[in-house]
């Protein structure tokens, strides 16, 4: 306001000169679309506008990200860049995705926009910053544009005679990155500052060259100060690749030829996005589900979605969801959830696309503010997945059942994927004396959904990448301390049974054998309530949990007692071969344990969703999956009603039709009218048995926790606080030592 | 010289005769129910026309040489064994599922990353087909959990009981302590003695592959037994059919690692793919004597455009995971990139981009394109072709194949021209663009990948449509210069005839040259070199059991290296097969830092986090003598007057405005030496050289041709 200009001076100047630090900026993080052409961007295609020459640039500048992909995983260090949880891409000069490679995670280069667009917003004009020709910017924390504090990324710009044309970036799962427990993504950070390191965007290349000031102070933040140089180096070089691809197309075909090229492909995708949609049936679909533990207690957060599509846009409302956790490590961002749904579209729905963040500018989102999908800046997120795959899922249900009757489709509706990252983290020290920490690739064993025409396939890949790898356990050995007596193995009944089956996940048996110190976490829900359902009648994934068993040396045991193993984790819950040793089954989540040499820690990876009516399945495929022992005589005759000779699996076909046709009358004669229905199963509140988080009915308001109170969604007050599961135990224990003394007569 | 090389493809059965300095190329079909009628019938379609008898030959060669695809083929057809294996306990699944990934291998980028569609291919290996046992060797090789011979005979019956016919046991970390291998070899040996199960295959793992990680073991290894019957018995036939011809010496099969072998030193695995890497050694050779530099290999077919990579100085490029049609092996095998780029890859508008699209899917040859009139209703490559004049409609394949120009053009103006709103003459320019820009993107990013510029190679085009496509790959990459060989037709049966008698032994091993956490360099040099002494010496005896003397049996030592904790293996060839002092040590470490920093960008290399070693590799060998084709090419001083064509007519060219008159030629009434301008086309048997304007073709031997950019 003019009164408050004085002399050059104005408030707003005061405030900005007075700011106490940069946080990440609204404007930047709520917009996921496209920015707006810049002049440039409109000279450019004003003069370069033949698709065809687009087109040959395009895909030499797409050669030159894959080739830098092939770079990043054949040099990155992190177990994630070696089994493809990495990827590089190109960015428009206003900070838009435009070029992802081929191969890796999607997510992860649509979110190295924003931190582009922080420093293009406020380091290119900070005095003491800048951007030059030859700087590279570093990034790993999530409220900046990260998927979680464990992956780091890389960016750089690109110039033309002066001028920003556009960015490089690398990302890569590092892993390690200093936090409260190792391997980067503690299950247990109650705070952000438990999660290890906290890199804003900041300039830590100058010249093209590693400030060795700033790479030491990181090497000394984390627990793997080799990995945390080398990747660091390996993600410069590949950004200097790709600069020099896209220099290399700027003399061949010219700036402007360049720049149009970049652009071009977000608006192209966006539309063909809207043509596409276009020919989707206008409505709603509507999906709820549940992630059941913050990783440290048993909940039910509900995840509640509304997926709309009208005209050609689809809108995304998650609100009604579960309220934030201040102190638990499972909450997830809203840029992080849009990242995952591009995802979604580019994996599992439209996967000829080019990709690139085109592709959610006919997107759109709702999200309460302060709830779990889209939480304040200070609450942790280091194990964003446990609701984010949720959410993700919910999405994958919604889209599926809007896109089954689309006529047109690019890929097959498919059952929902399974999404859990059943796989262990571990840090300590290796047989070669290395500190580290990280994470088992089996992370990347998720089974897919079954198909309305074929059954899923076995734990084939992670919802957030293709061509991913679940890696040779030789090599894993050769380097870690720990063994997997039984690594690759499906296990029997693990199903997510329908008229086509789930792919199914294998189960894993290991144990520390060689470390001074070692420890072994997991952080994963689903051991109370199914990650994933089925769909169209198909049923979801079985129920997880982590099975241990302590006061046994199972090396030992190899050599005094060697028959006495058992290859399955079911055998042996079930036999028990080791009378001294003490048998448990827990959630799917370990806060770190240091581990004894020959305990058994044994979990599995988790089938996808069925589809259909078990008992439509063929009952040759059932007595296949008997065959190959993928399902108990049990599953077969409770599940699929099949009949059949136990011997020979020969299928007694008019007995099966028989029994099937039993089964269907059963379900009829206990059918009642859809409003009795209603009227016996809806319950006004949660039950209570266990807290209950989000809203019931009404989604504008939510529960915290208790059964009986209710906030308007976002206004929780005060916050979600949870106890500290140790001082709960205390509690607990201290109550039973009063109650105890109180029967014995003490005070 | 007198050499016999063949090579025998899923069509045709090439043969290169080379006689007291004469060289002759000749084809015949392949005879799938017995290779040796094809082999007779190229054969003396080679030696008449030279006016030799059967005897002659098979009395005087010096060698006959097979390079084969048969392998491949059985593997698509599912020609092969029950095979069943066994595994350790707890790692069954391992090869259904396939590390994943698997899903996808093989297959092009938009089918892999659609994942509702991703389907496994049918497994050569049942589920019911695989066995663990109770045994387990840890990482360094110390028994873990003591094999149970009890445990093995019932999982052994179980097999015999599903009818097995091959059996392969591939257990955990065998590479490093092989005993428990051998010993569920003995007991099945014991168990079933040949007398009972008959001729059953008994492949084990460590000696399939000397390296770690036990999927691509176990997977090279069943595919070793899928097709070792197919290939054995083949091959057998080809080598008795030699014998009762009267040739005594033995027969030697070339090798995908870039050798050969006599047969019952060859893997069945070993074979794939031999063809297409006989082709890069033979460009080698060219390059080699011709001095041509650094070259690209490219061989463009019907439905394919393979990449091999040459570069002067002899460094070889590996693939260590190699995929064998749909599956990941772990033999190492000469590098070698296949792109859906061929004359039958099928063209379509793209409508999100507005523009052309071109493969990966293709019409192959039948149907075919839609100008060879079979059915084929795409617009493709060849149809594109067609409509701007390149192909005489009654001279395509030396004649065969009658092309239709009328539905060349239909099907371009419906699936490309009618939508983008093009003339179709536009359309046939763009699909030819754009799948020149292609096979050019996958050529350039194969080389920068490795660290080259592609406009310091030579492309050498060979294949159906190599010499057609070649200029326009070169415009793209700023390639100067083109060569299509000598032979072109038959390349690969000429590169049979050049190569040596090879064995590789490698072994996987975790050795730290600089521990960057304690700063210490390797000091057991001792350890190091009785490692190698060892491959060497498995070398020595395969070569020596072969007949091979002594002193002509040569060790090249290959270390696959790596900073840290890195996946990248970069092979780097060693000066010196022993390191005897710091000295040596240091080189080696400069070496790699070399290659490494050519490859990723100087500057990139990271000591700080560490080097090790991952795999001791041996390439021994003996060296043999090679064909001569030191004056194939025309040099600066040859030249010679071209006669008038035989034909003059309009074509059209990418980045040139309207119709050139386009001169036509025989390559057989072109003289050695002699010069044609661009725009030409000069037509052989097997294919057209394309001259396109702006480039001059000069005519060399045996039906090679230079071409070189006007400066």
């Amino acid at each position: 306001m003019a009164d408050d200009v004085k002399g050059g001076r104005s408030v707003e100047q005061f405030l900005k000169d007075a700011s106490l630090f940069l946080a990440p900026d609204p404007e930047i993080m709520e917009n996921h679309g496209l920015e707006p052409r810049t002049e440039l961007e409109e000279a450019c295609l004003a003069k370069e506008n033949d698709p065809h020459r687009l087109g040959l640039v395009r895909e030499r500048l797409q050669a030159g990200v894959n080739e830098s992909f092939e770079m990043l995983e054949n040099m990155g260090a992190a177990p994630g860049a070696k089994w493809g949880d990495c990827v590089s891409a190109m960015y428009t000069a206003s900070g838009d995705l435009s070029i992802a490679s081929s191969g890796g995670v999607v997510i992860f280069c649509n979110l190295v926009q924003y931190p582009i667009k922080f420093c293009n917003k406020y380091w290119a004009k900070e005095r003491t910053v800048g951007i030059r020709e030859g700087d590279a910017f570093i990034v790993n924390d999530s409220r900046y544009g990260q998927a979680h504090s464990t992956d780091q990324s890389l960016f750089m710009p690109v110039f033309h005679e002066g001028k920003i044309v556009a960015w490089a970036g690398a990302t890569v799962h590092e892993g390690e990155n200093g936090a409260i427990e190792p391997g980067g993504m503690p299950g247990t950070a109650e705070q952000i500052w438990d999660e290890g390191l906290r890199m804003s965007p900041f300039k830590v290349v100058e010249n093209y060259e590693l400030r060795r000031d700033l790479v030491t102070f990181l090497q000394n933040s984390v627990r793997e100060p080799k990995l945390q140089y080398a990747d660091m180096k390996v993600k410069l070089y590949v950004c200097r690749r790709v600069e020099q691809r896209i220099k290399e197309a700027i003399a061949e075909y010219g700036v402007e030829a360049v720049v149009a090229c970049l652009r071009n492909n977000l608006e192209a995708t966006d539309q063909e996005v809207r043509r596409r949609l276009r020919e989707w049936p206008d409505g709603t679909a509507r999906h709820c589900w549940f992630t059941d533990n913050t990783l440290r207690e048993s909940v039910q957060i509900k995840i509640n979605l509304e997926l709309t599509k009208k005209d050609d846009e689809l809108t995304f409302d998650f609100r009604g969801s579960s309220p934030e956790f201040t102190n638990r490590a499972i909450n997830s961002l809203d840029i992080t959830n849009k990242g995952m749904l591009a995802q979604l579209f580019l994996t599992f729905i439209w996967p000829d696309l080019p990709r690139n963040q085109g592709v959610l500018s006919p997107v759109n989102f709702i999200f309460d503010p302060a709830s779990v999908l889209k939480p304040s800046p200070l609450t942790p997120s280091s194990q964003t997945m446990m609701t984010l795959f949720t959410a993700w899922s919910c999405g994958q249900v919604c889209a599926m059942k809007l896109l089954y009757s689309v006529p047109e489709k690019y890929t097959r509706v498919v059952a929902p994927w399974f999404n859990m990252i059943n796989t262990f983290m571990f840090g300590g020290i290796t047989q070669h004396g290395e500190m580290v920490g990280n994470v088992c690739a089996d992370i990347n064993g998720m089974g897919g959904g079954a198909l309305a025409d074929a059954d899923g396939q076995h734990s084939l890949a992670p919802i957030f990448a293709t061509m991913a790898d679940l890696a040779e356990q030789e090599f894993m050995e050769e380097e870690m301390p720990f063994v997997q007596i039984v690594s690759k193995k499906l296990m029997r009944d693990n199903q997510g049974f329908g008229r086509q089956r789930g792919g199914m996940g294998y189960q894993m048996i290991l144990a520390m054998v060689d470390s001074p110190m070692w420890g072994f976490m997991l952080t994963a829900i689903g051991a109370k309530f199914p990650n994933v359902p089925g769909l169209f009648g198909g049923y979801g994934c079985p129920t997880y949990p982590l099975a241990r068993i302590q006061g046994v040396d199972v090396f030992e045991k190899f050599r005094t007692d060697p028959g006495s193993f058992r290859f399955s984790i079911e055998e042996m819950m079930n036999e028990r071969p080791y009378p001294e040793a003490t048998y448990s089954t827990h959630p799917m989540s370990l806060p770190f344990h240091a581990s004894k040499s020959g305990e058994l820690y044994m979990i599995s990876q988790g089938s996808g969703g069925g589809f259909g009516d078990p008992l439509e399945r063929d009952p040759a495929d059932v007595a296949r999956d008997l065959d190959e022992d993928l399902i108990s005589h049990d599953v077969a005759w409770r599940v699929y009603r099949v009949v059949y000779d136990r011997e020979t699996l020969i299928v007694d076909l008019a007995a099966t039709e028989k029994a099937r046709d039993e089964a269907r009358q059963e379900r009829l004669a206990g059918s009642r009218p859809y409003k009795d229905f209603c009227a016996s199963w809806s319950k006004d509140k949660p039950s209570g048995k266990v807290p209950y988080f989000g809203c019931w009915t009404d989604k504008t308001r939510v529960h915290a926790g208790s059964p009986d109170v209710t906030y308007p969604a976002s206004q929780v007050n005060p916050p979600v606080m949870m106890a500290h599961p140790m001082q709960v135990r205390i509690d607990a224990l201290e109550a039973e030592l009063a109650a105890l003394r109180k029967a014995g007569g003490q005070s | 010289m007198r050499r016999v090389s063949v090579d025998i493809g899923g069509t045709f059965t090439d043969c290169s005769l080379v006689w007291d300095g004469k060289y002759v190329e000749a084809k015949a079909l392949t005879t799938h129910q017995n290779l040796a009628l094809g082999f007779n019938q190229s054969l003396q379609n080679a030696y008449e026309q030279i006016g030799l008898q059967l005897q002659d030959v098979m009395e005087g060669v010096d060698s006959v040489r097979y390079a084969t695809t048969l392998g491949t083929n059985a593997l698509i057809e599912r020609k092969g064994p029950r095979v069943g294996l066994i595994t350790t306990a707890g790692f069954e699944s391992i090869v259904p599922l396939s590390r994943g990934r698997g899903y996808g291998e093989g297959l092009p980028d938009r089918m892999q990353r659609d994942l509702p569609m991703a389907e496994r291919p049918d497994p050569l290996v049942p589920i019911q087909m695989i066995v663990g046992i109770r045994e387990r060797i840890g990482e360094a090789g110390s028994v873990l959990l003591p094999i149970d011979a009890e445990d093995v005979r019932a999982q052994v019956r179980k097999l015999v009981d599903n009818g097995v016919q091959a059996f392969v046991v591939s257990l955990m970390n065998a590479v490093v302590n092989p005993e428990h291998e051998l010993f569920v070899e003995d007991i099945i040996r014991e168990e079933f003695p040949e007398h009972m199960l008959g001729s059953a295959p008994i492949l084990l793992s460590h000696l399939v592959g000397g390296r770690k990680g036990e999927y691509a073991r176990t997977s090279s290894s069943i595919i070793d037994a899928f097709l070792h019957s197919v290939m054995y018995h083949g091959l057998s036939t080809l080598e008795l059919n030699l014998r009762d011809n009267g040739y005594r010496k033995p027969m030697l099969v070339i090798h995908n690692s870039g050798g050969m072998a006599q047969l019952n030193s060859t893997d069945a695995l070993q074979t794939i793919h031999s063809g297409p890497v006989a082709g890069i050694y033979a460009s080698e050779h060219l390059a080699a004597q011709n001095d041509l530099g650094n070259v690209v290999c490219t061989d463009m077919g019907g439905t394919s455009f393979d990449i091999g990579l040459v570069v002067k100085g002899g460094v070889k490029f590996y693939d260590f995971n190699p995929v064998i049609e749909r599956w990941m092996v772990n033999i190492p095998m000469v590098h070698l990139v296949t792109l859906g780029a061929g004359g039958g890859s099928i063209a379509r508008y793209d409508r999100l981009r507005e523009t052309v699209a071109v493969g990966p899917e293709s019409a192959g040859s039948d149907p075919g394109p839609a100008c060879y009139n079979f059915g084929g209703r795409n617009a493709t490559v060849t149809d594109s072709d067609l409509v701007l004049g390149y192909l005489l409609p009654d001279r395509y394949a030396g004649g065969h194949i009658q092309l239709s120009e009328k539905r060349a053009q239909r099907a371009i103006a419906k699936d490309v021209a009618e939508p983008m709103g093009m003339e179709l003459v536009d359309a046939a320019l763009a699909i030819r663009e754009k799948v020149d820009n292609d096979m050019a993107n996958g050529i350039a990013q194969e080389l920068r990948a490795r660290g080259y510029e592609p406009r310091h190679f030579t492309i050498l085009a060979y294949g159906g449509n190599g010499p057609l496509h070649a200029c326009g790959i070169a415009r793209v990459l700023g390639v100067q210069r083109i060569v299509v060989p000598p032979f072109s037709s038959i390349f690969s049966a000429v590169g049979a005839g050049n190569m040596d008698q090879m064995h590789i032994h490698e072994k996987s091993v975790y050795l730290s040259l600089y521990d960057s956490n304690t700063r210490a360099l390797l000091s057991d040099f001792d350890g190091f070199n009785a490692i190698v002494e060892e491959l060497e010496a498995r070398g020595r005896e395969d070569l020596l059991r072969q007949g091979v003397a002594p002193e002509r049996i040569k060790h090249r030592l290959e270390l696959d290296m790596r900073y840290g904790n890195q996946l990248a293996q970069t092979a780097v060839v060693a000066e010196s097969n022993r390191i005897n002092s710091e000295d040596e040590m240091l080189d080696l470490i400069e070496a790699f830092s070399r290659d490494y920093g050519r490859r990723y960008g100087e500057g990139s290399q990271a000591p700080e986090a560490g080097i090790r070693i991952n795999t001791v590799r041996v390439a021994s060998y003996s060296e043999m003598s090679t064909l001569e084709l030191r004056d194939v090419l025309p040099k600066a001083g040859d030249s010679a007057a071209a006669p008038e064509p035989f034909l003059t007519k309009p074509c059209h060219f990418v980045d040139v405005d309207g119709a050139q008159d386009t001169r036509f030629y025989e390559l057989a009434a072109l003289p050695f030496g002699c010069s044609v301008q661009g725009p030409a086309v000069v037509l052989s048997e097997a294919t057209s050289f394309l001259v396109e304007p702006g480039w001059t073709l000069r005519i060399g031997r045996y039906g090679s041709g230079l071409f070189e950019r006007a400066a």
